[in-house]
């Protein structure tokens, strides 16, 4: 029996006003366990404001690399046009993130939207990721409180919870002979 | 256009000598792939092994406080496990296929976890030194050249702050404590600290696997400089607290400011590796059966795939 389920890449916001960014990705049967997954999976610390997932299947990635070595991709330019969800990974540096969103573009293909998104944001980027607004699911208002509300309460979860430095030189003050190097 | 695979190898070289992360859809050797894998894998194995021999104390936590912190750490652990099986995915392995290759004693993970955590003072034990040890060589993986790896890497050492810090509160706590709580602390530290060090994993003339890792950036740094700035943070803290590092051979060398260790037992090391540790059976047979009470849940959300899935076509 095929236990692995369709992979859902995750975004996450850290607080509200800042782009969505690509955080992992979950498995599930559909949308609606997808982001309960990834709320189990990635909101165990109080830096989410809201969650969107969508199926990896309906993503069209590209990278830079993909682009200069293929032929142009066409795509359909004509058809009926989509709204789709613009993300991008823009720099070699070290970051927990990797594709931020930018914004949207409506086109009749992801290969059209990829191209109108390159005229819009620059051809700079080293990854795109093109998501039909179709395919994307997000948390609600409604259900922020239960979701995101909970890791707020729990500040043992974080470092500057413990003071240990504190009291490591507090040990070292009061028997400084113990300290040999 | 043509492009042969040794132009294709010479490019990806490069783009690692410029310190560019590889990302799913570049183009990579069949080697690269193919070792990712193999530590991304066993680091998820670890990971969810390495709930274990902590899950077993959350009942017996002598009060709330602790007890919340510990739930919180496994619970951690087990996200953990989560996005490394996701990082190995984007290299095309299956998750069913890695499962697979724990359950069947195929891949590895982290031989620490096949030892006993015998009493509460472990907790604090493995939270400083358990966790201190992989935080190094995780913040090396952070750097690493390989996108998805880097970016778990990062998540991971974030949230393991906390870990490394809650074990070193409690070992201040109790090695300044009663003296039942001082002798508590010092055999729990006398347990584990072998196992720590052998965390980080053969000699480098021992590693079979330490060139290739290094040339690629997988890995920036060897086995015995990680294991080196380990023992030389530790040491002077375990000495300032009163507790006894249990190397008879362990001394201070002035000249490189390094406190030198006495030999590791290679020996143990790896019976503990090939399966002879005292609970490599019980970690496995507990990851079996966990795998096994899982399955009306799997079935369960099948049955609830296709029934919404049948509606959704009907409607």
């Amino acid at each position: 029996m095929d236990t692995q389920w369709p992979r859902f890449e995750v975004f996450e916001q850290a607080r509200p006003g800042q782009p969505h960014r690509n955080a992992g990705a979950v498995h599930a049967p559909d949308a609606e366990m997808a982001l309960q997954n990834a709320r189990d999976v990635f909101v165990r610390r109080p830096d989410c404001a809201s969650l969107w997932v969508a199926p990896e299947a309906a993503i069209y990635s590209r990278t830079a690399e993909e682009l200069t070595a293929g032929e142009a991709e066409a795509g359909d330019e004509h058809g009926p046009t989509q709204m789709y969800q613009v993300f991008q990974k823009q720099s070699q540096r070290q970051a927990e993130t990797f594709v931020n969103h930018l914004g949207s573009v409506e086109a009749s293909s992801p290969e059209a939207a990829l191209r109108q998104a390159a005229e819009q944001w620059g051809k700079g980027a080293w990854v795109w990721w093109i998501v039909p607004e179709s395919a994307i699911t997000r948390s609600t208002e409604a259900e922020a409180a239960s979701m995101f509300a909970p890791a707020l309460n729990k500040p043992y979860r974080q470092p500057n919870y413990y003071h240990v430095q504190t009291q490591m030189r507090a040990v070292r003050a009061h028997d400084p002979d113990e300290d040999e190097a | 256009m043509e492009t042969t695979d040794e132009a294709r190898q010479e490019a990806f070289e490069r783009r690692i000598a410029r310190g560019e992360k590889i990302e799913p859809g570049d183009w990579m050797p069949d080697a690269y792939r193919k070792q990712l894998i193999r530590i991304i894998s066993q680091h998820a194995h670890s990971e969810i092994v390495g709930m274990l021999p902590e899950g077993a104390w959350i009942t017996r936590a002598p009060n709330l406080r602790q007890k919340l912190v510990l739930l919180a750490k496994v619970q951690d652990e087990a996200g953990h496990g989560q996005y490394l099986y996701h990082a190995a995915e984007t290299l095309g392995a299956t998750r069913e296929e890695m499962i697979e290759a724990l359950l069947t004693g195929k891949a590895k993970y982290s031989s620490v976890f096949n030892y006993p955590s015998l009493a509460w003072a472990d907790m604090g034990i493995i939270g400083w030194l358990v966790d201190g040890a992989a935080i190094l060589n995780q913040s090396m993986l952070a750097r690493c050249s390989y996108g998805p790896y880097s970016r778990a890497m990062v998540r991971i050492c974030m949230e393991e702050g906390f870990h490394k810090k809650q074990g070193q509160e409690m070992v201040i706590r109790y090695a300044r404590g009663t003296p039942g709580q001082t002798a508590m602390v010092q055999d729990a530290l006398n347990r584990w600290w072998w196992p720590a060090l052998m965390m980080f994993g053969p000699h480098d003339s021992e590693s079979s696997n330490s060139a290739a890792l290094i040339r690629w950036k997988i890995k920036t740094r060897t086995n015995d400089e990680l294991r080196q700035e380990f023992v030389n943070e530790l040491v002077p803290d375990l000495h300032a607290l009163g507790l006894s590092v249990p190397d008879p051979a362990l001394r201070y060398n002035a000249e490189t400011s390094n406190w030198i260790t006495g030999e590791i037992d290679w020996d143990e090391f790896w019976r503990v590796v090939r399966g002879g540790g005292p609970c490599n059976k019980e970690r496995l047979a507990a990851r079996q059966q966990a795998h096994d009470d899982g399955q009306w849940v799997r079935e369960a959300l099948a049955a609830y795939a296709a029934r919404t899935d049948a509606g959704r076509s009907t409607a």
